[in-house]
């Protein structure tokens, strides 16, 4: 096993890279589309209903099903594997926004507009601010599901450690098998609690202070 | 307890969600508008779509490996090795973390919780394609190694809610039941065990989504179930084929699902 990972460190580390990669920048993009339709939904408080029921539904879609239906939209590749990731991060993100948004102080906006905040400012000053955690910590459930779910976008052609485990699903029988299999997936959850790690920290650095507990 | 039931509607939660904020009042609304939502829109989608498909598999044209696999008796034993998949994962599933959760609650074991359920949320971070791999290259394939796989899968959401829904029974009542001369499985199963049922069967239709939708990967080790259509699909890359494995397999999750919430919402204990 050793020896195995010793051998291929930069391809691994390489594709442990990739991994990282892929997720992150799904979970960036997908964070700023739920914020902003949180934005929507908490100004048109009709969306709401429906935008959870569809949240809901939404996450029941097996992961393998959604990846392979983009696969008959666009090519083999990353593309696939990146709008599947996006798709799934949204939601928790999503369901978590609309409700720290809700949650901001009706008293608080009420003194931000008589201090004379228009609404955009008491938007970025006051609201997300204090939504913040919340978010946050949808973010976080979306980090860890986002890191399973690249792994299977492996079967489409997308890049990461998923690729490892597919290699020891092909390879069964073979003396490296175990060894890909292993590697993939030790390697998911390596990344998976590094990146726990980075948005505590993150958490840490960007909340508010008056707000931080 | 309201935000514990939100966190276990999130099927691949591996994190519990921090605390929301919000008044009772408008929490209580909210998730009862919700509720009606999901008990009447996924069934009657999942009606629609299912129809559609019907409609398409009769009138569309098909090549011969199409034909094949989109037979009808095709699809209904890939349908019901699926069902058996999930039914048998989920059965084993409540068997294990409801008494293991149960265990953990009890005051002996208590001071285990924390690294149980630490131990199993850095498990569910695990991907599930590598659980199923790695099972299956240790005890070989077939459908005894998916329903191993699917049910370790599936046992932290059941065994989450179980301890949550217990720690969160108000402990006035449990005294008040010892004070009425109840012995303590009786407090268990006459008080507890109610009260905490809805927080159970939450985490009961989480693990439920879960694992019928990761039975989708069984295929991959001749486990059966829907996902052979798509795993056809790809390796011939026949669209029509993954089209239809990947919309039959979605519909089966939101039915699941909408089981799940029925299970769920009958759970309810009257008096709460």
């Amino acid at each position: 096993m050793w020896d195995f990972i010793v051998e291929r460190r930069e391809a691994l580390l390489y594709n442990t890279f990739q991994h990282a990669n892929l997720v992150v920048q799904a979970v960036l993009v997908a964070t700023v589309i739920a914020v902003l339709l949180a934005v929507l939904i908490t100004r048109v408080p009709r969306l709401e209903g429906p935008a959870n029921a569809i949240s809901a539904i939404g996450l029941t879609i097996p992961s393998f099903a959604l990846v392979s239906l983009l696969l008959t939209f666009f090519s083999f590749g990353s593309l696939p594997a990146f709008i599947a990731v996006a798709f799934y991060a949204v939601l928790p993100v999503l369901r978590n926004a609309v409700v720290g948004l809700q949650g901001v102080d009706a008293t608080l906006l009420e003194s931000a507009r008589g201090m004379g905040m228009s609404e955009v400012t008491t938007l970025v000053r006051v609201r997300l601010p204090l939504a913040w955690p919340v978010i946050l910590a949808g973010v976080r459930v979306s980090m860890q599901m986002s890191m399973g779910v690249a792994a299977i976008a492996a079967y489409v052609g997308g890049p990461g450690l998923g690729t490892y485990i597919l290699k020891g699903l092909t390879q069964i029988g073979g003396a490296n098998a175990i060894n890909y299999a292993l590697v993939g997936t030790i390697g998911v959850v390596v990344v998976a609690l590094l990146a726990d790690l980075v948005l505590l920290l993150v958490g840490r650095a960007t909340i508010s202070k008056g707000i931080r507990v | 307890m309201a935000d514990t039931r939100t966190a276990a509607r999130d099927p691949h939660a591996g994190i519990v969600m921090e605390a929301e904020p919000e008044t009772g009042a408008k929490q209580g609304r909210r998730i009862d508008r919700e509720t009606v939502l999901m008990l009447t829109v996924p069934p009657a989608l999942v009606l629609i779509a299912f129809a559609a498909f019907v409609v398409w598999r009769q009138s569309a044209e098909f090549n011969e490996t199409e034909l094949r696999q989109l037979a009808w008796t095709e699809i209904r034993s890939l349908l019901w090795q699926h069902v058996k998949l999930t039914v048998t994962s989920s059965v084993l599933v409540v068997l294990i973390a409801v008494p293991l959760g149960i265990a953990l609650t009890r005051s002996g074991l208590r001071k285990f919780s924390p690294f149980v359920v630490g131990f199993a949320n850095i498990g569910q971070g695990a991907p599930s394609i590598g659980l199923i791999v790695l099972l299956a290259i240790w005890l070989g394939y077939g459908f005894w190694t998916s329903v191993l796989a699917l049910t370790l899968y599936g046992l932290l959401p059941v065994l989450r809610n179980t301890i949550v829904g217990l720690d969160g029974v108000d402990p006035t009542l449990v005294e008040a039941g010892r004070g009425l001369g109840m012995s303590a499985g009786l407090v268990l199963l006459r008080v507890e065990l109610p009260l905490a049922l809805s927080v159970i069967m939450a985490g009961v239709r989480t693990s439920l989504v879960l694992v019928v939708g990761t039975a989708t990967l069984a295929t991959f080790i001749n486990g059966g179930g829907l996902g052979a259509i798509i795993q056809t699909g790809i390796s011939l890359f026949l669209p029509k084929l993954i089209v239809a494995g990947a919309l039959l397999v979605a519909l089966l999750a939101l039915f699941v699902e909408w089981l799940g919430r029925v299970l769920e919402f009958l759970a309810r204990p009257k008096g709460v």
